[in-house]
Protein backbone atom coordinates (compact mmCIF):
# COMPACT_ATOMS: atom_id res chain seq x y z
CA UNK A 1 0.00 0.00 0.00
CA UNK A 2 2.85 2.25 0.33
CA UNK A 3 3.65 2.71 -3.09
CA UNK A 4 0.95 5.06 -4.24
CA UNK A 5 1.99 7.84 -1.44
CA UNK A 6 5.80 7.50 -2.44
CA UNK A 7 4.87 9.32 -6.34
CA UNK A 8 3.17 12.03 -4.98
CA UNK A 9 5.68 12.86 -1.76
CA UNK A 10 8.51 12.31 -4.36
CA UNK A 11 7.01 15.13 -6.50
CA UNK A 12 6.11 17.31 -3.94
CA UNK A 13 9.80 17.35 -2.86
CA UNK A 14 11.08 18.25 -6.40
CA UNK A 15 8.61 20.79 -6.42
CA UNK A 16 10.18 22.51 -3.63
CA UNK A 17 13.89 21.74 -4.94
CA UNK A 18 13.13 23.22 -7.74
CA UNK A 19 11.41 26.67 -6.42
CA UNK A 20 14.53 26.64 -4.35
CA UNK A 21 16.84 27.42 -6.56
CA UNK A 22 14.46 29.16 -9.07
CA UNK A 23 14.22 31.84 -6.15
CA UNK A 24 18.25 31.57 -4.94
CA UNK A 25 18.80 32.10 -9.14
CA UNK A 26 16.89 35.21 -9.10
CA UNK A 27 18.41 37.20 -6.28
CA UNK A 28 15.77 36.90 -4.16
CA UNK A 29 17.43 35.57 -1.21
CA UNK A 30 20.51 37.95 -1.65
CA UNK A 31 18.72 41.18 -1.02
CA UNK A 32 16.15 39.96 1.97
CA UNK A 33 17.15 44.22 2.80
CA UNK A 34 14.79 44.68 0.16
CA UNK A 35 11.80 42.16 0.51
CA UNK A 36 11.70 43.92 4.26
CA UNK A 37 9.62 47.28 2.80
CA UNK A 38 10.20 49.17 6.36
CA UNK A 39 13.50 47.65 6.92
CA UNK A 40 15.75 50.75 8.09
CA UNK A 41 18.92 48.67 6.69
CA UNK A 42 20.55 50.36 4.38
CA UNK A 43 21.58 47.54 1.64
CA UNK A 44 25.37 47.61 -0.26
CA UNK A 45 24.05 49.25 -3.22
CA UNK A 46 22.13 52.25 -1.50
CA UNK A 47 24.10 55.69 -0.65
CA UNK A 48 25.36 56.81 2.90
CA UNK A 49 22.72 58.90 4.28
CA UNK A 50 23.18 62.52 2.84
CA UNK A 51 26.19 64.61 4.84
CA UNK A 52 25.62 68.23 5.54
CA UNK A 53 27.13 69.31 2.62
CA UNK A 54 24.99 67.11 0.33
CA UNK A 55 22.01 67.56 2.68
CA UNK A 56 22.57 71.56 1.45
CA UNK A 57 22.56 70.70 -2.00
CA UNK A 58 19.61 68.66 -1.79
CA UNK A 59 17.53 71.68 0.28
CA UNK A 60 19.02 74.74 -2.03
CA UNK A 61 18.69 73.01 -5.69
CA UNK A 62 16.01 70.65 -5.43
CA UNK A 63 13.68 71.69 -2.38
CA UNK A 64 13.98 68.98 -0.56
CA UNK A 65 11.64 66.73 -3.46
CA UNK A 66 11.63 62.85 -3.41
CA UNK A 67 14.78 61.48 -5.65
CA UNK A 68 13.88 58.31 -6.89
CA UNK A 69 16.42 55.49 -8.64
CA UNK A 70 16.16 54.94 -11.78
CA UNK A 71 16.32 56.32 -15.40
CA UNK A 72 19.54 56.87 -15.20
CA UNK A 73 22.97 55.18 -15.60
CA UNK A 74 26.23 56.62 -13.54
CA UNK A 75 29.36 54.46 -14.49
CA UNK A 76 32.33 54.80 -12.74
CA UNK A 77 35.21 52.74 -12.08
CA UNK A 78 34.87 50.60 -8.75
CA UNK A 79 38.61 51.21 -7.67
CA UNK A 80 40.52 54.94 -8.44
CA UNK A 81 43.81 54.49 -8.10
CA UNK A 82 44.75 58.16 -9.26
CA UNK A 83 41.88 60.57 -7.45
CA UNK A 84 43.41 63.06 -9.75
CA UNK A 85 41.78 61.80 -13.13
CA UNK A 86 38.10 59.60 -12.61
CA UNK A 87 35.99 58.61 -15.45
CA UNK A 88 32.59 59.80 -15.52
CA UNK A 89 29.42 58.23 -17.68
CA UNK A 90 26.24 60.04 -17.20
CA UNK A 91 23.56 58.49 -19.58
CA UNK A 92 19.62 58.51 -19.23
CA UNK A 93 16.90 57.23 -20.90
CA UNK A 94 14.07 60.07 -20.29
CA UNK A 95 13.16 61.56 -23.35
CA UNK A 96 14.41 64.91 -24.92
CA UNK A 97 11.15 66.60 -26.15
CA UNK A 98 10.34 69.96 -25.81
CA UNK A 99 6.76 68.66 -23.84
CA UNK A 100 9.03 66.72 -21.26
CA UNK A 101 13.13 66.82 -21.31
CA UNK A 102 16.32 66.80 -18.65
CA UNK A 103 16.91 70.49 -18.26
CA UNK A 104 19.99 69.50 -15.40
CA UNK A 105 22.31 67.11 -14.60
CA UNK A 106 23.99 67.61 -11.61
CA UNK A 107 26.69 65.21 -10.21
CA UNK A 108 27.69 65.54 -6.43
CA UNK A 109 30.55 63.73 -4.77
CA UNK A 110 29.88 63.51 -1.13
CA UNK A 111 33.39 63.96 0.11
CA UNK A 112 34.72 66.12 -1.71
CA UNK A 113 36.05 69.49 -0.78
CA UNK A 114 33.07 71.30 -3.52
CA UNK A 115 30.37 68.25 -3.21
CA UNK A 116 28.56 69.94 -6.19
CA UNK A 117 31.28 69.01 -8.39
CA UNK A 118 29.63 69.73 -11.47
CA UNK A 119 25.90 70.95 -13.30
CA UNK A 120 25.19 70.15 -17.00
CA UNK A 121 22.13 72.18 -18.15
CA UNK A 122 20.61 70.84 -21.42
CA UNK A 123 17.96 71.41 -23.96
CA UNK A 124 15.98 68.95 -25.95
CA UNK A 125 18.50 69.63 -29.13
CA UNK A 126 20.72 67.83 -27.22
CA UNK A 127 18.59 64.67 -28.16
CA UNK A 128 20.16 62.28 -26.40
CA UNK A 129 21.17 62.10 -22.13
CA UNK A 130 24.94 61.30 -22.21
CA UNK A 131 27.41 62.99 -20.48
CA UNK A 132 31.58 61.90 -20.23
CA UNK A 133 34.02 63.71 -18.19
CA UNK A 134 36.97 62.94 -16.06
CA UNK A 135 36.82 64.22 -12.16
CA UNK A 136 39.09 64.95 -9.02
CA UNK A 137 38.13 62.99 -6.02
CA UNK A 138 39.52 63.65 -2.85
CA UNK A 139 39.25 59.90 -1.00
CA UNK A 140 36.67 57.07 -0.99
CA UNK A 141 32.68 58.19 -1.56
CA UNK A 142 29.62 57.88 -2.94
CA UNK A 143 28.98 59.64 -6.37
CA UNK A 144 25.60 60.87 -6.91
CA UNK A 145 23.95 61.46 -10.65
CA UNK A 146 20.46 63.47 -10.25
CA UNK A 147 18.75 64.29 -13.12
CA UNK A 148 16.15 66.99 -13.30
CA UNK A 149 13.47 66.98 -15.45
CA UNK A 150 11.38 70.10 -17.11
CA UNK A 151 8.33 68.66 -15.15
CA UNK A 152 9.98 68.69 -11.94
CA UNK A 153 10.43 65.30 -11.73
CA UNK A 154 14.02 63.81 -10.19
CA UNK A 155 15.89 60.97 -11.02
CA UNK A 156 19.09 58.96 -9.32
CA UNK A 157 21.77 56.93 -9.57
CA UNK A 158 24.58 56.75 -7.24
CA UNK A 159 27.63 54.69 -7.38
CA UNK A 160 30.81 54.18 -4.56
CA UNK A 161 34.40 54.73 -5.82
CA UNK A 162 37.04 53.07 -3.71
CA UNK A 163 40.11 56.23 -3.72
CA UNK A 164 43.34 55.00 -3.39
CA UNK A 165 45.01 58.47 -4.14
CA UNK A 166 43.89 61.76 -3.03
CA UNK A 167 43.30 63.79 -6.19
CA UNK A 168 41.77 67.29 -4.46
CA UNK A 169 44.89 68.08 -2.70
CA UNK B 1 46.37 69.23 -28.37
CA UNK B 2 48.40 73.06 -27.84
CA UNK B 3 50.24 73.24 -24.21
CA UNK B 4 49.01 76.54 -24.22
CA UNK B 5 46.12 77.56 -21.21
CA UNK B 6 42.80 77.87 -23.38
CA UNK B 7 43.83 75.53 -26.47
CA UNK B 8 41.27 73.61 -27.32
CA UNK B 9 39.78 71.48 -29.45
CA UNK B 10 36.36 70.42 -30.21
CA UNK B 11 35.81 66.83 -32.84
CA UNK B 12 32.70 65.55 -34.56
CA UNK B 13 32.01 62.31 -36.51
CA UNK B 14 34.05 63.38 -40.21
CA UNK B 15 30.37 61.99 -42.20
CA UNK B 16 27.13 63.35 -40.70
CA UNK B 17 23.58 62.80 -41.60
CA UNK B 18 20.59 65.10 -41.48
CA UNK B 19 18.73 64.52 -38.13
CA UNK B 20 21.62 61.63 -37.06
CA UNK B 21 22.89 61.45 -33.60
CA UNK B 22 26.11 62.25 -33.20
CA UNK B 23 28.83 62.62 -30.24
CA UNK B 24 30.89 65.53 -29.28
CA UNK B 25 34.37 65.06 -27.65
CA UNK B 26 36.06 68.24 -26.82
CA UNK B 27 39.17 69.26 -24.27
CA UNK B 28 40.79 72.38 -23.30
CA UNK B 29 44.55 72.87 -22.20
CA UNK B 30 43.69 74.39 -18.59
CA UNK B 31 45.71 73.32 -15.08
CA UNK B 32 42.21 73.08 -13.11
CA UNK B 33 44.25 74.54 -9.83
CA UNK B 34 42.05 73.59 -6.59
CA UNK B 35 44.01 76.30 -4.57
CA UNK B 36 44.58 73.38 -1.73
CA UNK B 37 48.08 72.48 -3.06
CA UNK B 38 51.34 74.29 -2.74
CA UNK B 39 54.46 74.77 -5.04
CA UNK B 40 57.46 72.73 -4.05
CA UNK B 41 58.89 75.92 -2.12
CA UNK B 42 55.80 75.85 -0.10
CA UNK B 43 53.79 78.81 -1.51
CA UNK B 44 50.58 78.26 -1.99
CA UNK B 45 48.92 77.56 -5.73
CA UNK B 46 45.82 80.13 -6.30
CA UNK B 47 42.49 78.36 -7.50
CA UNK B 48 42.72 78.58 -11.09
CA UNK B 49 39.75 76.54 -12.88
CA UNK B 50 36.88 76.44 -15.47
CA UNK B 51 33.89 78.15 -14.19
CA UNK B 52 30.80 77.89 -16.84
CA UNK B 53 31.05 76.48 -20.74
CA UNK B 54 28.33 77.53 -23.14
CA UNK B 55 27.59 75.24 -25.82
CA UNK B 56 25.91 77.17 -28.96
CA UNK B 57 24.50 75.31 -32.30
CA UNK B 58 23.69 77.30 -35.04
CA UNK B 59 23.17 80.55 -32.93
CA UNK B 60 21.27 78.88 -30.54
CA UNK B 61 22.16 78.12 -27.20
CA UNK B 62 22.30 74.36 -26.25
CA UNK B 63 23.90 73.49 -22.93
CA UNK B 64 25.50 74.85 -20.27
CA UNK B 65 27.98 73.24 -17.68
CA UNK B 66 28.42 74.79 -14.38
CA UNK B 67 31.95 73.23 -13.27
CA UNK B 68 34.03 73.65 -10.50
CA UNK B 69 38.06 72.79 -9.64
CA UNK B 70 36.84 69.01 -9.13
CA UNK B 71 36.64 68.87 -13.06
CA UNK B 72 40.33 67.51 -14.11
CA UNK B 73 43.02 69.20 -15.96
CA UNK B 74 42.66 69.90 -19.16
CA UNK B 75 39.09 68.99 -19.51
CA UNK B 76 37.48 66.68 -21.28
CA UNK B 77 33.83 66.63 -21.73
CA UNK B 78 31.60 64.20 -24.37
CA UNK B 79 27.84 64.63 -25.04
CA UNK B 80 25.50 64.21 -27.44
CA UNK B 81 23.85 66.00 -30.15
CA UNK B 82 21.11 65.86 -32.59
CA UNK B 83 22.10 67.41 -36.18
CA UNK B 84 19.84 68.54 -37.31
CA UNK B 85 20.65 71.74 -39.11
CA UNK B 86 24.02 72.70 -40.78
CA UNK B 87 25.91 75.55 -38.67
CA UNK B 88 28.67 75.76 -36.51
CA UNK B 89 28.88 74.63 -33.24
CA UNK B 90 30.73 76.59 -30.71
CA UNK B 91 32.07 75.87 -27.18
CA UNK B 92 33.21 78.97 -24.91
CA UNK B 93 35.00 78.28 -21.42
CA UNK B 94 35.28 80.34 -18.75
CA UNK B 95 37.91 80.82 -16.51
CA UNK B 96 37.44 81.89 -12.25
CA UNK B 97 40.00 84.71 -13.36
CA UNK B 98 37.85 86.19 -16.10
CA UNK B 99 39.53 84.51 -19.28
CA UNK B 100 37.14 83.32 -22.22
CA UNK B 101 38.68 80.95 -24.47
CA UNK B 102 36.43 79.69 -27.67
CA UNK B 103 36.84 77.18 -30.12
CA UNK B 104 34.51 76.23 -33.14
CA UNK B 105 33.70 73.21 -35.60
CA UNK B 106 31.17 73.54 -38.61
CA UNK B 107 28.38 70.88 -38.73
CA UNK B 108 27.76 70.08 -42.47
CA UNK B 109 25.88 67.32 -44.11
CA UNK B 110 27.68 64.57 -46.29
CA UNK B 111 26.24 64.64 -49.85
CA UNK B 112 23.66 62.00 -50.05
Amino acid sequence: MSQPDELPRRSFLQTVALATVALVGSGALIRPDRLLAFSPVQGPEDPDTPNEAVAKIYRERFGGRPITRGHVQLDMPAVAEDGRIVPVIIESDLPMTSERYVKGIHLIVDHNPDAHLAGFYLTPAIGRVSVTTRIKMKRTTWVRAIVETSTGELWADYTKVLVTLNGCG
Amino acid sequence: MGTNVGDARIRVPDRIGRGEMITVNSIISHPMDTGFFRTKEGDPIPAYFITEVVVTYAGEQVARFEWTSGISRDPVVSFSLRADREGPLTMTWKDNKGAVYSQSVDIAFAAA
